[in-house]
């Protein structure tokens, strides 16, 4: 269907327009999914009242199962531990000792609690090592995520970008167990070898003498720090990237147009345009780092202690947890793998507050100019 | 006033205004030689030799695909980064030849400014805004820098919209006073010539009044050349207006010459409305 001919004549010449700017948009033309489609005065077919019962309550149902999930694992990890918190308290905390007690010896009662003779649980370097690994793996993996995302968009053409895409998500795919033999039997050595030496010579960061002392042979923080880095690069990066291409040309070219340059133009449009989702998922990565088991537990070097040096073995609350629930569970009191319950209940509660110190950092950053719907966060 | 440029711009403005008229008239602050353009194996424009007189407005139109968008983007060197964009003759601000080694890209596009079709307010406050340009350019003192907002804002006529909300979101504002925003922040940088690109096309028909009601305040003291898709803008707020049909130059002439005894056929025929049937955007749609 055509506009008709007088109407695009007088577009044109634009008698009846004067003074109104561009009012030249033809009407639409009458055709398929307009309002004339129907009969005057008919109903629209609607769906049927059962569908919509079940849109409305069945959505709202699934959408309270994130949150439910969440209490209920609060609730059932805290009944799990509850002995443990009871028999420990605060020391659980503080306390260095991680022992299931003697075995050999009759089963004794402490304030209502049965435990294990000389039974003692502390988990303060189980904390600082699950901290310190990840703050290394954030520290490391997030300027490097962050770098290769801006080079495969800005900079780098779309066919190593593609392949550079490709070899993210490989990445991202490894099972940890693989990088973690991996970590354990190739790269540790080596970088312990060949790299960690020359570290030895780096300044001071008071009061923490990191970077001295004996390197070791591979196992340890900053070899595990550094495998947590290559596993959460993945996330980040591939986030980062997909921000960085939904900045709108039309954006970028208003910043050139001002006459910045290229590292202006990021800054002031790029940057603060994708700030808000790369913190997100930087948080993403945190937790993946937090959580890493398998991985972790192939390179710590298994030692619940916190680490002498940057080189130092140690250990983290997930990799504990997996490598002594089978002799926890050996414990006729049973209180060991109480403890163990309780030391997932730190690392929840961990996650949680990391989660939540994004979100406040977010919420500060996106206050004063808030981007279009739909783009970063 | 505290803003610095100010003060140098405004004796200068009125030196201009004692010279005469002539004086304005007949000195081109910009021109293009003998500029022909194009991507890869495909011309865009040909053999364009034209100057535009300092002080005026220059409305280019044509149907969609002449190349208007094109020329006017080179103008201020905007093509620079297109693939395989290549120009051919001159094209020159005063005696400098832009395309020339001597020339800074970045110092060339502070001189000619550019507001494109659509807003394209920045992510970051509407104070932030307009003196991102004057930060890059280091252009005033960081105190400096409110005031300077302040003044671009009134000159728009968005101060009294936004004076409450000045490190509120750009994006919360109508898309005429978002464009309006980016006006205030192309002109925060003292500009001499300021390119629009189709800058009322994706704008209400009181926000497109409010921009030519400003272009045209803003003559004499700065060059406007505005690529416009509606030729009663072209002839309501233009001094000259140029042609283009088919990657060439038709006709230019003073703007009420051209509408009323245009020349050539082609130019008869497009202000007639026969070479363009469709008479929308050259580029996507409002």
């Amino acid at each position: 269907m055509g506009r008709p001919v007088t109407d695009g004549r007088a577009v044109s010449t634009g008698k009846e327009v004067a003074g109104t700017g561009r009012s030249s948009r033809p009407p639409l033309p009458p055709g398929p999914g307009s309002a004339t489609d129907y009969p005057s005065g008919a109903a629209r077919r609607r769906s049927s009242p059962f569908v919509e019962f079940a849109l409305k309550w069945g959505s709202g149902l699934l959408a309270v199962v994130p949150f439910a999930a969440v209490i209920t694992m609060l609730v059932v990890l805290l009944d799990e531990a509850m002995p443990s918190i009871r028999y420990n308290g605060w020391h659980f905390l503080s306390s260095s000792v991680w022992t299931n007690g003697d075995t050999y010896r009759t089963i004794v009662h402490s304030g209502g609690v049965a435990h294990l003779f000389g039974a003692e649980f502390g988990a303060w370097p189980l904390i600082a090592g699950t901290l310190e690994s990840s703050a290394i793996a954030i520290l490391v993996g997030l300027p490097i995520a962050v770098g290769a995302a801006v080079m495969v968009v800005e900079k780098l053409p779309a066919k190593i970008a593609t392949v550079i895409g490709i070899c993210l998500e490989i990445l991202a795919g490894i099972p940890s167990v693989v990088i973690g033999i991996w970590g354990a039997l190739t790269f540790g050595p080596w970088i312990a070898r060949e790299i960690y030496p020359t570290l030895t010579h780096l300044p001071n960061i008071p009061p923490f003498d990191i970077f001295r002392g004996s390197v070791g042979d591979g196992e340890g923080l900053l070899t595990s720090g550094l495998v947590l880095a290559a596993m959460i690069i993945p996330i980040i990066a591939a986030t980062t990237r997909d921000l960085l291409r939904q900045v709108p040309e039309t954006t970028k070219e208003g910043a050139e147009a001002l006459g910045m340059t290229d590292a202006e133009t990021f800054r002031r449009v790029q940057a603060r345009w994708v700030r808000t989702g790369v913190i997100g998922a930087a948080i993403l990565g945190l937790g993946r780092a937090l959580g890493e088991t398998i991985a972790v537990a192939l390179i710590c070097g298994g030692q619940s202690v916190v680490a002498s040096n940057i080189y130092g073995v140690f250990n983290t609350i997930a990799a504990t947890i997996v490598t002594s629930l089978d002799s926890a569970q050996t414990d006729p009191s049973g209180l060991a793998v109480r403890a163990l319950a309780e030391l997932a209940l730190v690392l929840l509660l961990i996650s949680l507050v990391a989660n939540i110190f994004a979100r406040v950092i977010i919420r500060r950053s996106a206050k004063g100019a808030v981007l279009p719907v739909g783009a970063g966060f | 006033m505290v803003n610095p440029f100010q003060l140098e711009a405004t004796p200068l403005f009125e030196s201009d205004r004692v010279s005469g008229a002539t004086l304005l008239e007949h000195t081109d602050i910009m021109h293009a030689h003998q500029v022909s353009l194009g991507f890869g194996g495909t011309t865009i424009m040909q053999d364009i030799s034209v100057g535009f007189p300092r002080g005026t407005i220059t409305a280019l139109i044509g149907p969609s695909g002449s190349g208007k968008t094109t020329f006017l983007r080179s103008l201020n060197r905007m093509n620079d980064k297109v693939r395989d964009f290549w120009h051919h003759g001159q094209i020159s601000l005063y005696d400098d030849e832009i395309y020339s080694p001597a020339m800074d890209p970045l110092v060339l596009r502070r001189r000619v400014g550019m507001v494109f079709q659509r807003p394209n307010p920045f992510p970051m406050s509407i104070l932030d805004n307009i003196v991102s340009g004057v930060k890059a350019h280091r252009m005033a003192k960081h105190s400096d820098l409110r005031d300077i907002a302040e003044t671009r804002l009134a000159e728009v006529g968005l101060w009294s919209h936004v004076a409450d909300r000045l490190h509120d979101s750009p994006f919360r504002l109508s898309g005429g006073q978002q464009q309006m925003l980016c006006l205030a922040r192309a002109l925060a940088v003292e500009p001499e010539v300021l390119l629009l690109d189709e800058p009322t096309s994706s704008l209400d028909p009181r926000s497109t009044e409010a921009v030519e009601e400003l272009v045209h305040r803003l003559t004499p003291g700065l060059t406007v050349i505005i690529v416009t898709h509606d030729l009663n803008q072209a002839r309501r707020c233009s001094d000259n207006t140029i042609f283009f049909y088919e990657g060439r130059m038709i006709e230019t002439a003073p703007t009420v010459e051209l509408f009323t005894r245009p020349e050539r056929a082609e130019t008869a025929r497009y202000i007639g409305g026969e070479l363009e049937p469709t008479g929308g955007p050259e580029r996507g749609s409002p």
